[in-house]
């Protein structure tokens, strides 16, 4: 595509990355096809191409207003896009160069910015954000409808494995809000592991890996979310803990480009490196560990016709992560029967704070996943990520569960 | 022979402009083997026979060129010399058919139920327009978009748009194997296989079902008409019974078409019910039902009814006038029919009323 | 680059304000756009060195806007550019600066799938893809597959008759559509085809195919879908020099043998496809070829064995035959992605899509070859060899100053060729803008003016996607004059 820079952007850094990007993309639009915010809405500034459009002008120094602001906030981040380009397009990077520009020049009204001081400074915090949940939970029944559909029921987690004696030891990430919403889910990846020979553990005061803040653009705020996390690891992955689980593939996306992201810090950018690269989900550890796995399935000896089960692939791991088929195999070998679902590539409409900034377009997602998800009904509805979880659950009765608490139930003979 | 068609072809141009100067008009003429279709031949008669001949033919590129006055059975025997032929077996109803006609008319045989009509093999003619200019549209190439399809716009114009002088068509290797089955069965039960065969890859290239008598042709790759006929049920047929029995459906041969009473086409929805007419001889997987007799304006109501449309393909003048061979057109659509027939013949003097009354 | 219209139309001396208050009665306000920061974004489709910005953009979601659309720029005399989602690679769905761009793109709903008379009826701005999906279920597909087949529409497939890799032997749209409905720029309902096999009076909907949104404006599209063989499997066979490949084409289909699709890569194209898909391409060959067979496992394991020693014997030198589904869509996926993954290695091309007879593919390749040397320009080929329908992809980029202008004559080169070789300027993606003085190179002023004609039998203000598909018969003249050797090659359309 022909690109003429604006003076104000075109020599630095970040100038040529986003020229460099403009330029791979050739247009063909194949990404409007598969992106969820375009299907819904049919409007070329709602998809990918046009969006790339709307950041090409402003890098161009064409004036901007709210009006792209608006296209460039209904993106979900999901990276769908990103899957299907045939030319390579770096979609989520100029994206980011582009809301950063945006942000700058185009001013938010009142309620906009306390929503996004609320998701930026509450949601991160373990200590305002679970009281919240619970009051909110009491208060539910007050609530108006669309506010109550957001708060979440009550889990309690089966109880972490006893400490054992294994050789092997990885750290999982406790998270923000997964250990108010979901603690089953670290539980249960801690359990089978145990059964696998390997402890897992969290390690205290990591706290939200960043990705909410990195999201929202509180791009200081987001960085020093990282450094904590790395300080809270490192002493660890120092001293023989051979690499970092994640259970949310949100999160695993995010820590997975601490090497990027703190690239230029001179005091961090390698230990950030590592950890990324020692970053894991927890479907490919098990996967690299499935002959021991399977064995055990056969010996808790529930290997019969198994239930069937929809898998909802998070973005963050089939579109960021690019890991695609990895749960499905598990699944399966654990005697489950995956049903297709039409559309999987398409985002539920979780993204992050989405479901909080765009509540329209996040619930019309949300309930054609559903409806896919549902369509041959099965048994169980899993998915891979807490707020991909929490976000389908607010729209249906049947529960949503993080598909590691299903490898666990198979594990100790419950089917 | 080049230079005198190309003469014989411009003099052809003078008297189409000449006709058109004194306000004449001209009644197109191949070898009059499917005079019958349409409205009434009116004016001069103009033979255009002369113009005869294969013009190219490479059976690599699957094309080939014949002018317009070529017989039919010439053009279709070169074919089959290279193993090649027109897929959509064109009815010749006579010796003497023409490829003009075979194009003017857009008549198709059995096998349009699998391979396509006519014009969807047609890929470029030539034509002398209304207003005595030799055009040429299309090409020699199976695909080509540039400028609106017009060749195929010609298919079944009944000469109202021009007089084809000449036309490429894409043909095809014969099939390898081909065999007919026969089995009982009533209409709907016909109609309801027909259509559920349909739905499945089975290489059945041609059905026809008549008074309880469904007949179906397989073609195609030696294994996969053998493993069809495993699949289906019925008799196999000897091939030459088989061979007859398809060229009487092809050439209106066949019983059924014997007689004076009128002879109705109903083209519908392959899916569509049976229709309680009359005797009724159905093929094309149920897309394409003859009628004898029965009433006229209930037939009519038959075809809009569904989706498709009734033809008076065969009857007296008299009943052609009074209830027109084709199908009404809707308001907007004969609007547009109109139009065309101005942009190609403006002083309308190609075949008047052969195709609708108002043109 | 952007258009010039400045010698456009008179006829469309369009009071904006007045538009904008008449359409924004009938739709609603997210469905039409008005300014130049919502506008920029629809001033082209996939052929971006054509670009123009549009008055304004509707996006209606059902007819009943449509119409009232139409009725309103019919009154107003402004001019309508149709567009599904842009993916085509002939300008025709770039703006016209008076024109409203009506986007159908949210016109995509799927109203009924039949199994049982195998046909769907959909909205026009449905994906390809999406038909052959919802029709999975019930073992049939929709046959026609445009490489751009997960993004591009039905409307848009009827508007440029669209062909894909499999038509010769499943034919193109015309082929497969059996009924569309329509607007005339009044607002007027018709219809063409008919839920039978034709229709009475003239064949107007094989006259709607290809004629790119220059006739009506579609609604509704009735497909016909065909049984999914149960069995498909390809042969892929690299070659050591393009001439052979070719000849290995015109033997396959002379040993009367017609394939499922039959495509043609050059050295270029697969190094450009390679490392994205991972096909599995011989990065060694010169050429390769796709030869698919399908049917009953019979038919096919007879057809494979007659495929490959055709092409055993027409010198390849190495032969592959898949294995698996999965095998045989990899195989294919580098394929389908050519065009854009050809953007990994050149930030812009120009796609040809010439199309000549078969037995003349090497001579088109050694010659394309030489017109590179000429323009210092790197030409990647991609053919559907089996149709003879070229798509050489001329690199370039257009930041550099001069890139575009030699890319549009060397294109142009290899389509004047394509007429000299006995073929076309176009198989399947349209005139559009981008060849419409190539229109001249092909057809003499009679046949352009009779195209004039037939255009004004369905619209005779000439309001519908003006300036594409033909041209002014002036600018005819002025284009043979140019090529008379009187003045050198320039495109008259892009302005610098």
């Amino acid at each position: 595509m022909e690109t003429h820079l604006a003076d104000f952007i075109k020599d630095t850094a970040e100038g040529r990355e986003a020229d460099a990007i403009l330029r791979a993309c050739v247009h063909c639009g194949f990404c409007n096809a598969t992106c969820p915010t375009f299907q819904l809405l049919g409007d070329e500034l709602d998809g990918p191409r046009g969006r790339i459009y709307l950041i090409k002008q402003l890098l161009e120094g064409r004036p901007v207003s709210e009006k792209t602001q608006c296209h460039l906030d209904r993106c979900l981040s999901c990276r769908s896009c990103e899957t299907t380009c045939p030319s390579g397009v770096n979609y989520y990077r100029l994206l980011v160069i582009g809301r950063g520009l945006v942000e700058q020049r185009v001013p938010r009204s009142l309620a906009a910015r306390a929503t996004r001081l609320l998701l930026t400074e509450a949601v991160p915090r373990r200590w305002i954000f679970a009281p919240s949940v619970r009051v909110g939970r009491l208060l539910r029944a007050c609530l108006p409808a669309k506010l109550a559909e957001k708060v979440p029921d009550i889990v309690t987690a089966k109880p972490w494995p006893r400490p054992a004696a294994h050789r092997r030891r990885m750290i999982v990430l406790a998270g923000c809000v997964q250990s108010t919403l979901t603690p089953n889910t670290n539980a249960a990846a801690a359990r089978v592991l145990d059964r696998l020979g390997i402890a897992l553990f969290e390690a205290p005061g990591a706290g939200c890996c960043g990705a909410m803040r990195h999201h929202l653009h509180a791009k200081a705020p987001a960085l020093d979310d990282i450094r904590r996390v790395i300080d809270a690891w490192w002493p660890h992955l120092e001293n023989g803990v051979e690499g970092v689980v994640m259970t949310a593939s949100g999160c695993g996306a995010h820590v997975r480009d601490y090497g990027v992201l703190l690239r230029h810090d001179p005091a961090y950018a390698e230990k950030a490196a590592r950890i990324a690269a020692m970053t894991r989900d927890v479907s490919e550890v098990l996967a690299s560990e499935q002959e021991a796995l399977s064995r055990l399935l056969r010996e808790s000896g529930t290997d019969r016709a198994g239930r069937r089960v929809a898998f909802h692939s998070p973005c963050t791991l089939q579109h960021w992560q690019q890991i695609r088929g990895v749960v499905e195999g598990l699944l399966a070998a654990a005697g489950y029967r995956i049903v297709p679902i039409a559309d999987a590539h398409l985002c539920c409409g979780s993204a992050g704070s989405y479901s909080i900034s765009q509540p329209l377009l996040a619930r019309q997602l949300r309930d054609n996943k559903l409806a896919a998800m549902t369509a041959s009904a099965p048994d169980v509805l899993v998915t891979a990520n807490v707020g991909c979880q929490t976000h389908l659950q607010s729209g249906g009765t049947t529960p949503v569960r993080h598909w590691i608490e299903l490898i666990d139930e198979r594990l100790n003979g419950v089917c | 022979m080049i230079d005198t068609l190309e003469t014989l072809t411009e003099n052809w141009a003078d008297r189409v402009a000449e006709t058109a100067d004194r306000g004449g008009t001209l009644a197109i003429r191949g070898g009059g083997s499917k005079a019958f279709y349409g409205g009434p031949e009116l004016g001069e008669p103009f033979d255009v026979r002369a113009n005869r001949g294969i013009v190219a033919y490479e059976p690599t590129e699957l094309v080939v060129t014949a002018r317009a006055g070529t017989l039919l059975n010439d053009l279709q025997a070169a074919l089959a010399e290279q193993g090649q032929f027109l897929p959509f077996e064109p009815p010749h109803f006579s010796d003497l058919a023409t490829v003009g006609g075979m194009l003017a008319t857009a008549l198709s045989g059995p096998r349009r139920q699998a391979v396509g009509a006519v014009r969807d093999f047609v890929l470029g003619v030539k034509v002398l327009t209304g207003t005595g200019e030799i055009l040429s549209f299309g090409g020699q190439v199976m695909k080509n978009v540039a400028g609106y399809d017009v060749s195929r716009l010609m298919a079944g114009s009944l000469g109202t748009l021009g007089l084809i002088l000449e036309v490429s068509l894409k043909v095809l290797p014969l099939p390898a194997a081909e065999k007919s089955l026969r089995l009982t069965m009533d209409e709907s039960g016909a109609l309801d296989r027909l259509n559920r065969w349909a739905g499945q890859p089975l290489p059945i290239s041609a059905s026809a079902w008549h008074d309880g008598v469904l007949t179906l042709r397989l073609s195609g790759a030696v294994a996969a008409v053998a493993a069809a006929q495993r699949t289906l049920p019925g008799d196999a047929l000897a091939d030459d019974e088989a061979t007859v029995f398809w060229s009487s459906i092809r050439e209106q041969t066949h019983a059924f078409f014997a007689g004076d009473a009128p002879l109705w086409r109903l083209s519908l929805p392959s899916a569509a019910a049976p229709q309680a007419l009359g005797a009724t001889l159905i093929e094309w997987g149920g897309a394409q039902r003859w009628w004898r007799g029965g009433d006229a304006q209930a037939i009519r109501a038959a075809g809009a009814v569904v989706g498709g449309h009734a033809t008076l393909f065969r009857a007296t003048d008299a009943m052609k006038a009074e209830y027109g061979v084709f199908q009404p057109l809707s308001g907007p659509l004969l609007r547009i029919h109109r139009k065309l027939k101005h942009a190609f013949d403006p002083r309308g003097v190609f075949n008047p009323g052969r195709l609708y009354p108002d043109f | 680059m952007s258009l010039d219209f400045s010698t456009g139309d008179p006829r469309f001396a369009v009071d904006r304000p007045a538009l904008i208050a008449r359409l924004s009665v009938v739709l609603p306000a997210d469905a039409l756009l008005t300014v130049e920061e919502d506008l920029r974004p629809y001033e082209c489709d996939g052929l971006t060195a054509y670009r123009c910005l549009p008055s304004l953009v509707a996006l209606p979601e059902n007819e009943a806007q449509v119409r009232a659309i139409l009725r309103i720029c019919h009154e107003l005399r402004v001019p309508v550019v149709p567009r599904g989602t842009a993916t085509g690679l002939s300008g025709g769905a770039t703006p016209h600066p008076d024109a409203v761009v009506v986007s159908m793109a949210r016109l995509k709903k799927i109203l009924r799938v039949d199994p049982f008379s195998r046909t769907a009826v959909v909205q026009p701005g449905v994906r390809n893809l999406a038909v052959s999906e919802a029709a999975a279920p019930y073992g049939l597909y929709y046959a026609p597959d445009p490489s751009s087949q997960i993004a591009c529409t039905i409307g848009g497939n009827v508007a440029e008759n669209s062909g894909g890799v499999h038509c010769l032997k499943y034919g193109l749209t015309v082929h497969n559509v059996l009924r569309v409905r329509g607007l005339t720029i009044d607002g007027e309902s018709v219809e063409f085809g008919s839920a039978a096999l034709d229709a009475a009076g003239y064949d107007l909907l094989a006259l709607i195919n290809g004629s790119e949104g220059l006739l009506t404006l579609l609604t509704e599209v009735t497909v016909r879908l065909t049984p999914k063989p149960p069995l498909a499997q390809v042969v892929i066979a690299s070659f050591a020099d393009v001439r052979r490949a070719g000849e290995a084409v015109a033997r396959i289909i002379a040993a009367g043998i017609i394939p499922a699709g039959l495509e043609m890569m050059d050295k270029k194209a697969i190094h450009a496809v390679e490392p994205y898909v991972k096909a599995g391409y011989n990065l060694d060959a010169e050429a390769i070829l796709l030869c698919e067979s399908d049917g009953t496992p019979e038919e096919v394991a007879e057809e494979i064995v007659r495929v490959v020693e055709v092409l055993d014997n027409s010198g390849a030198s190495e032969i592959r035959v898949s294995q698996s589904e999965v095998e045989r869509l990899r195989f294919w996926a580098g394929r389908k992605a050519a065009f854009p993954a050809v953007g990994r290695v050149t930030p812009d091309y120009l796609c040809m899509d010439g199309t000549i007879p078969r037995k003349r593919l090497a001579d088109m390749l050694e010659a394309i070859e030489a017109l590179s040397r000429k323009y210092a320009l790197r030409c990647a080929n991609v053919f559907h060899a089996g149709d003879g329908n070229l798509h050489p992809l001329i690199m370039y980029d257009a930041n550099q100053a001069g890139e575009l202008e030699r890319a549009v004559a060397f294109g142009a080169e290899i389509l004047e060729l394509s007429v000299r070789f006995g073929g076309t300027i176009t198989g399947e993606h349209g005139v559009g803008l981008e060849k419409i003085d190539l229109m001249a190179e092909q057809f003499a002023s009679g046949e352009i003016a009779a195209f004039h004609r037939l255009k004004a039998a369905f619209d005779e203000d000439g309001l519908l996607n003006p300036g594409k598909g033909v041209p002014t018969l002036a600018r005819c003249r002025e284009y043979t004059l140019a090529r008379a050797g009187t003045a050198p090659v320039t495109f008259v359309a892009p302005k610098s």
